[in-house]
């Protein structure tokens, strides 16, 4: 969850710049009555924007992007806690979840619309092809190396 | 034709041989032609045994124990000489070339006669060492022969030698008492691995010399077992250097004498002991031979291999790290007049070392099986998780036995890249085989939502 968290609280304020102050100045004015339903309404309120503002596809990128980090964390606690016997194993699999996360990071910075002024030269489709053939990489070289 | 002719000599040779392992030509060294008879019945027991006996002064010219750079003799028998010289034929440094030749000594002292001093420097080159003054002997005062030393206390009883360690095969056993009259005694150096004594006197005895007017012997040579009577030295090209500290052992006299010990009558046994100990001086007994080593990849009965040669190989010449490997030699011990079968004392085993630089293994060899003359050895192991050039040695050096070593080079190589397991066939690896395939279908999963939302989403974009 923390990469989907981390997300929602950076791109909201790259997305609106006025959506900051506002949850800032209204904590600092009820933080003596109760600071705890204050943090809950300012990440309800962060909740609420992403729903709101954020496109469809961004969206089930990040929630593809939090699939991974679930997957990636469980290996390697289970690496942590049971040891890395075949180590080739535990590299190819750890990797092959951080390298597509990693992949799938890039394609959210390519096609997201508020970047659209950074990547003009690259198409939505380019990106989602490269994309693909990168994961396509990914996959052949981790399936080859676990052997 | 000529290599058929020199085959056919050199296997009549070998049938000719056939009594020691090493020869049958021997050269005894003896002053006076006149002494010859006293020694009788010892050099007529070695001829019936088939030595052909040559009789040489060591004065004489035509003397020689190499010829063309090869031992013109196959053993020596150096009986004591009155003279302080041994000519220049038999000096310390001649002696050794006849050894490094593989010659076998039996070396004779007699405390009747100054040592030479080329046995004296020769013996001392060996870290033996004789007493200094040269006409010492041995005396005992409670085993010594009450009918001819009765005075003197020079003429030794003892008893036939008990094997030095536990370990060690005992060639010189035997029931009742040798009689040593007026033998020199031999200390032996620490240090030397190649030295054993054959027969060490009683811990009564001590050195020392009749010249002495002294009433007391102060500081003597030596005392007790550090004395020995017989010694021996094994080089290590095998070769056998024996000293017996009383030529007198030798003579008919002494063969099957009346004696008392402690007014006891007892009766000598010097000619058994004698023949005993000419039998291993001359490699008659204690001779191992090592036959052919054997050894290929123990495919087990669940193993399939590769190959398509369903019968192993033997002595291939790679191995791969992991393999299990068996391992035969056969292995005889000459004894009297043939080969046979070889057996360790109970307490001791030939070991087969696996070995790069240092041994990887060190194995007890099992006896498999008999043949008429010789045991089959053999071993099963698997070759150690290191690649590298190895090398399988057989090294047993032992008291009265010959050295063994003998070694054959392999290869061992590591897992070539299709000989790993598979990673399915690793239990440990199923979590992270577990992560691939969920990362690759979470990733599928993802194509396919991006793909069918894409309209959805352009539709949305243009609306807006």
């Amino acid at each position: 969850m923390p990469p989907k968290s981390r997300h929602t609280q950076t791109s909201p304020p790259s997305s609106s710049t006025p959506a900051r102050p506002a949850p800032s100045s209204s904590s600092s004015s009820k933080a003596s009555s109760s600071s705890a339903l204050d943090a809950q309404d300012i990440v309800l309120s962060v909740w609420n924007k992403y729903l709101e503002k954020t496109p469809q596809r961004v969206k089930l990128l990040d929630s593809f992007m939090g699939f991974l980090a679930v997957v990636g964390v469980l290996q390697f606690v289970y690496c942590c806690l049971v040891g890395n016997f075949p180590f080739n194993a535990f590299l190819s699999g750890f990797s092959a979840t951080v390298g597509q996360f990693v992949l799938t990071a890039s394609l959210r910075i390519q096609t997201n619309p508020e970047n659209k002024a950074e990547f003009e030269s690259i198409s939505t489709e380019r990106a989602f092809a490269d994309f693909v053939f990168g994961s396509l990489l990914l996959h052949f070289f981790c399936v080859n190396f676990i052997n | 034709m000529r290599w058929l002719s020199s085959f056919l000599l050199l296997v009549l040779l070998g049938v000719a041989q056939a009594l020691s392992s090493s020869g049958r030509k021997l050269l005894v060294v003896l002053e006076e032609a006149a002494e010859k008879e006293r020694f009788g019945g010892f050099f007529g027991d070695l001829e019936a045994r088939g030595f052909h006996l040559t009789f040489e002064s060591p004065k004489s010219t035509s003397l020689s124990l190499l010829k063309h750079g090869e031992r013109a003799y196959d053993h020596l028998l150096l009986l004591p000489a009155k003279s302080k010289g041994l000519g220049p034929a038999l000096t310390a440094n001649q002696l050794l070339e006849f050894m490094k030749k593989e010659g076998n000594i039996l070396l004779t002292l007699s405390g009747d006669h100054a040592t030479p001093t080329a046995v004296q420097s020769l013996l001392l080159e060996l870290d033996i060492h004789l007493p200094s003054d040269r006409t010492s002997l041995v005396v005992d005062h409670f085993n010594y022969d009450g009918e001819s030393a009765k005075d003197k206390h020079d003429v030794l009883l003892v008893p036939y030698p008990k094997a030095s360690r536990p370990d060690v095969k005992n060639y010189f056993s035997g029931e009742g008492v040798i009689a040593v009259p007026r033998a020199v005694g031999q200390t032996l150096g620490n240090e030397s691995p190649l030295l054993a004594p054959i027969l060490r006197a009683p811990s009564t005895a001590y050195s020392y010399n009749p010249k002495d007017e002294a009433d007391i012997v102060e500081d003597p040579f030596a005392v007790g077992e550090q004395l020995n009577l017989v010694s021996t030295l094994q080089a290590h090209n095998s070769a056998r250097l024996t000293i017996l500290g009383s030529a007198e052992m030798l003579q008919d006299a002494w063969f099957e004498a009346m004696a008392s010990l402690n007014g006891k009558a007892v009766k000598t046994a010097n000619r058994d002991f004698v023949a005993k100990v000419s039998e291993w001086a001359f490699k008659e007994t204690g001779v191992l031979r090592v036959g052919k080593m054997v050894h290929y990849l123990n495919e087990g009965t669940g193993k399939k291999s590769n190959s398509s040669a369903a019968l192993p190989q033997n002595n291939p010449k790679i191995y791969r790290i992991k393999n299990d490997v068996s391992f035969q030699v056969p292995i005889s011990e000459y004894s009297h007049t043939h080969w046979t079968p070889f057996t360790p004392p109970p307490s001791d085993s030939v070991q087969l070392e696996f070995s790069m630089l240092s041994p990887f293994h060190r194995l007890p060899l099992s006896p498999l099986s008999q043949t008429a003359n010789s045991t089959l050895y053999g071993v099963s192991f698997k070759t150690p998780d290191q690649h590298g050039i190895f090398n399988f040695r057989i090294n047993y050096r032992r008291p009265f036995l010959t050295n063994v070593e003998v070694k054959e080079q392999v290869t061992v190589r590591h897992f070539a890249h299709d000989e790993w397991p598979r990673s399915w066939q690793i239990s440990g690896a199923w979590v992270w085989i577990a992560g691939i395939w969920v990362t690759v279908a979470g990733w599928v999963g993802f194509v396919a939502i991006w793909l069918y939302s894409s309209p959805a989403v352009g539709a949305a974009k243009k609306t807006q």
